[in-house]
């Protein structure tokens, strides 16, 4: 199937914090609660549509547990989006955010666009990390920030086309080179305003790139 | 850049060289230098730390440590790092050159470094591990004399060397925070560095290997070393590289003639494999394809009736070639030899009109006839060669596992074995008390069990919850691989517990059908593969590093193509080594391969040849879609559950027959399923381990 564009995304978090369940209920939209565990990374795609533009979000969801850490970072090359994720009922996870987010900001492009999802929002009685604070900490580390359940679906498809809404925005804006793959977007067949309508980046693209 | 060339020949007759030897001189530091050789020779590379007596240790062995020589050496703004072996040190007759140059780190620039990982244990020997930014890491570097310090202290006047904030024992090299300064430092690299990342241990020089070829036909006899036009180092007396060019010349020679006289004996000694062996060490090299095409045949029907003659199978049931028609390989006829299996042991005994009870009974009959009346087994080797062909019948697998993983002693009675089981078991109780004797009260202040604890419970249940042994709501097998791997935990204290070992465990379990029997048979195994769970990933780098020195060995056109796109790190081959395929094939062929694997019949690194079996087969696709690393992370993930299992043990086998002694000697001893380096503390780890 054709797309405008092609945007890498990585997921990232503790382990056990439902990373490959929001996967799961993104791209096939169920909820799976036996899971297995990830070893390494596993994939998965799904097609989207923003301002009337197809476009493809291929998703690595990595391994959570620290040993794999120094695996996790090669994966980073060429993200244009990052959900990092934490469980709302496991206090730990949220104080492990800085130090994913310096994974991030140490492996990644400069410019890739963060989610922080707060999920397992279900388990409201069991919450140890309030809405607020998840909120602050977005707010200081510039993080775009939702509480998501992958359980009844709430606010998952909203995270990943929020997280695909800004980089489409800042192609928009110019502030991505979309021929520099190592942005994590590739420009598709089709569906791209232009006068060819170009892919790979050879000809000029939409929202005017890099001036 | 010819400086390396002149280290050589500086060791040979470097007079401090000599002395250091004698004394285990302390470091040198200079900011400047007298080095005659390198400053008269090249004015601009500049020597800035050596340090001598630093070491080694590919085995347990102390008599096979290799030690030699640290240097930082700076060259246009550059910091190189370089480790060369001293020459003549041992005694030791199996330390080859071959070996001491598979070690030796040419001047590697720091550019490529990615982090320096230091290990300043209290008793032992300081040392470091060097990880470069394609992931590859060199094996520990012993400071015999310390000084791990002020060699840090050196590499932090020239390079921006930052200590990571997650691990105070790891500096991270060219670390730059803001995207400007990394900007500007990529900038300053110098256009062509002498050596690739990865490359430096084992190096191979500019060319392509037929272009190694063609130049070999001239360079024989002449090795002396030389720079070529493109100012790249090319030959030096050990390039193992060069060597192999050599072998591939002599093999082409004894090829033709091996074509021609009809030696079928040759292959009915040592199931037809020790004598190929010898002659075709080496992969045939794309430039020579008419000539090897031809060969190809004329050994096909070789090999045809050699099959039929010892084999006994009928022709039509051996499928020679594989590998899809591809012009790249012209080396086809390694892939002809992995032998057909065998029905699983056990299997040929088993008549079908008798009940399940007495099948199993029959297998294990079988069994026992390889057994003295004592229980001991006569010939381990048979049996281990008899799994290797063939695999084991599903019930017999719980007399069987516990020998190939070393919890039982081949030569142990039947008496001895029953003994084993009654005190392992007790001394199991034991251990699984110590986490169970743990109150609330306890617990509220034991942080590090309390995380172990919370990552194990909610992992064992998302372990082949598909499958039939596992599923349902308070599955008791669940519950025993959890109180097993608790127990493990504590056993192993300093490893702890890592994603991943459950996959171990759960076909164990599964076969073994007791807690403390699998309980031991996983401690046997992680006796080996325990590395895989270092904190530092240190075994598995050491494993990922192995195989691409295996592809370069048996397909250097895949080799080169991973080299040109960035792929040498060898990540995407992560998963298949961490859990050594259990993710990707079904549950029983899972347990197949692994037995097979398990016999370290013609290997202990077999499921490195596996992989390269794998990779082998979808190296057209690899190349052909021109697959970058994420495309190719991506496709291998994908061929889970798409591996033929019997054609890829066969390829594997072939190979690793093929690779022969250059395949060994491709492994740094001490890589894991070997057992670990002993070097006092079995998993050396400084902190924060779950």
């Amino acid at each position: 199937m054709s797309y405008a564009y092609l945007f890498k995304y990585i997921i990232i978090g503790d382990t056990g914090v439902g990373k490959s369940c929001l996967l799961l209920q993104f791209t096939d939209k169920r909820f799976q609660p036996v899971h297995d565990l990830t070893i390494g990374v596993e994939f998965g795609a799904r097609m989207i549509t923003i301002d009337n533009k197809p476009i493809k979000l291929q998703i690595w969801d990595t391994a959570g547990q620290e040993s794999f850490r120094s695996i996790t970072r090669s994966y980073y090359r060429g993200a244009a989006g990052a959900l990092l994720v934490y469980d709302i009922t496991r206090r730990e996870t949220f104080n492990h955010l800085a130090s994913w987010l310096e994974d991030a900001r140490q492996h990644a492009n400069a410019n890739m666009t963060i989610m922080l999802i707060g999920n397992k929002c279900d388990l409201a009685h069991r919450r140890a990390v309030s809405t607020e604070e998840g909120e602050q900490f977005a707010k200081e580390h510039g993080l775009i920030f939702m509480e998501a359940s992958a359980k009844t679906a709430q606010n998952v498809e909203e995270a990943f086309i929020k997280t695909a809404a800004t980089i489409y925005k800042k192609i928009q804006d110019g502030v991505f080179d979309v021929s520099n793959e190592s942005y994590g977007i590739k420009v598709g067949y089709g569906g791209i305003p232009g006068p060819s309508g170009g892919r790979d980046g050879s000809t000029s693209q939409g929202g005017g790139c890099c001036g | 850049m010819s400086m390396e060339a002149t280290e050589l020949q500086d060791l040979s007759d470097d007079a401090d060289y000599a002395a250091s030897q004698q004394q285990g001189s302390a470091s040198m530091m200079r900011s400047d230098s007298g080095k005659r050789s390198l400053q008269s020779e090249h004015e601009d590379a500049v020597l800035i730390y050596l340090k001598d007596n630093v070491a080694i240790h590919p085995t347990q062995f102390a008599s096979e440590r290799i030690s030699g020589r640290l240097k930082l050496t700076k060259q246009d703004s550059v910091l190189f790092l370089s480790w060369i072996p001293y020459k003549g040190q041992t005694s030791n007759a199996k330390l080859s050159e071959k070996d001491r140059s598979l070690y030796t780190i040419t001047a590697v620039p720091f550019t490529e470094v990615r982090s320096i990982r230091r290990h300043t244990p209290a008793l032992g020997w300081q040392y470091v591990i060097v990880v470069l930014s394609s992931g590859l890491a060199f094996p520990p570097l012993y400071f015999y004399n310390g000084g791990v310090r002020e060699f840090l202290a050196m590499v932090k006047q020239h390079v921006f060397l930052a200590r990571s904030s997650e691990d105070q024992n790891v500096f991270i090299v060219n670390d730059f925070q803001s995207p400007l300064q990394r900007t500007l430092s990529s900038l300053e690299l110098p256009s062509s560095l002498p050596v690739a990342s990865g490359q430096s241990v084992y190096p191979l020089d500019g060319g392509s290997s037929s272009e190694n070829q063609r130049r070999t036909s001239s360079d024989v006899g002449n090795r002396v070393s030389s720079v070529s036009q493109s100012g790249f180092r090319k030959q030096k007396s050990h390039d193992p590289t060069r060597d192999l060019s050599i072998h591939l010349l002599e093999k082409f020679s004894l090829v033709t003639k091996f074509a021609r006289d009809t030696t079928t004996q040759l292959f009915s000694e040592n199931n037809g494999f020790g004598s190929i062996d010898k002659r075709w060490n080496n992969q045939p090299v794309h430039s020579y394809p008419e000539k090897l095409s031809n060969i190809a045949e004329e050994k096909h029907h070789e090999i045809r009736h050699s099959y039929s003659e010892n084999d006994l199978l009928k022709d039509d049931e051996i499928s020679y070639i594989d590998v899809p028609a591809d012009p790249l390989e012209f080396d086809k006829l390694s892939l002809m030899w992995g032998k057909p299996r065998q029905p699983p042991m056990g299997h040929k005994e088993r008549r079908n009109d008798i009940s399940p009870s007495i099948k199993c009974r029959i297998s294990t009959e079988y069994f026992t006839a390889l057994l003295d009346s004592e229980g001991r087994v006569v010939e381990s080797k048979a049996l281990r060669e008899r799994v290797f062909y063939g695999g084991i019948e599903h019930q017999l697998r719980r007399e069987v596992w516990p020998f190939l993983l070393g919890y039982y002693a081949y030569d142990s009675t039947y008496a001895e074995r029953e003994y084993l089981r009654s005190v392992k078991r007790m001394e199991y109780a034991t251990l699984k008390q110590q986490w169970q004797s743990i109150s609330p009260e306890q617990a509220k202040r034991f942080t590090k069990y309390r995380e172990r604890k919370g990552l194990i419970d909610k992992d064992v249940v998302r372990t082949d919850r598909a499958f039939e042994y596992y599923e349902g709501d308070d599955n008791l097998h669940v519950n025993s691989m959890r109180d097993i791997l608790l127990t493990y935990s504590f056993y192993n204290f300093d490893l702890g517990y890592c994603q991943g070992m459950s996959d171990y465990l759960s076909p164990i379990l599964f076969v073994m059908e007791d807690e403390s029997e699998s309980f031991w048979c996983f401690v046997a195994l992680m006796e080996r593969l325990g590395p895989n769970f270092n904190r530092d990933q240190n075994g598995m780098h050491t494993q990922l590093f192995a195989l691409s020195k295996l592809v370069e060995l048996l397909d250097s056109p895949l080799h080169n193509y991973f080299k040109e796109n960035d792929c040498l790190n060898y990540f995407f081959c992560f998963r298949w080594i961490l859990i050594q395929f259990k993710r990707e094939f079904e549950y029983e062929k899972t347990m197949q391969l692994w037995e097979v694997m398990w016999t370290h019949y013609l290997s202990e690194h077999f499921h490195l040849y596996v992989c390269v079996a794998v990779l082998k087969r979808c190296r057209s696709k690899i190349m052909g879609e021109q697959m970058d690393f994420d495309t190719l992370l991506k496709f291998i993930n994908e061929l889970s559950g798409h591996i033929d299992l019997d054609s890829t043990v066969r390829d594997a086998e072939a190979l690793c027959i093929e690779a022969g002694e250059n395949g060994a000697a491709s492994i740094p001893p001490g890589t894991p399923p070997s057992l670990p380096l002993d070097d006092g503390t079995l998993y050396p780890q400084e902190d924060d381990v779950l």
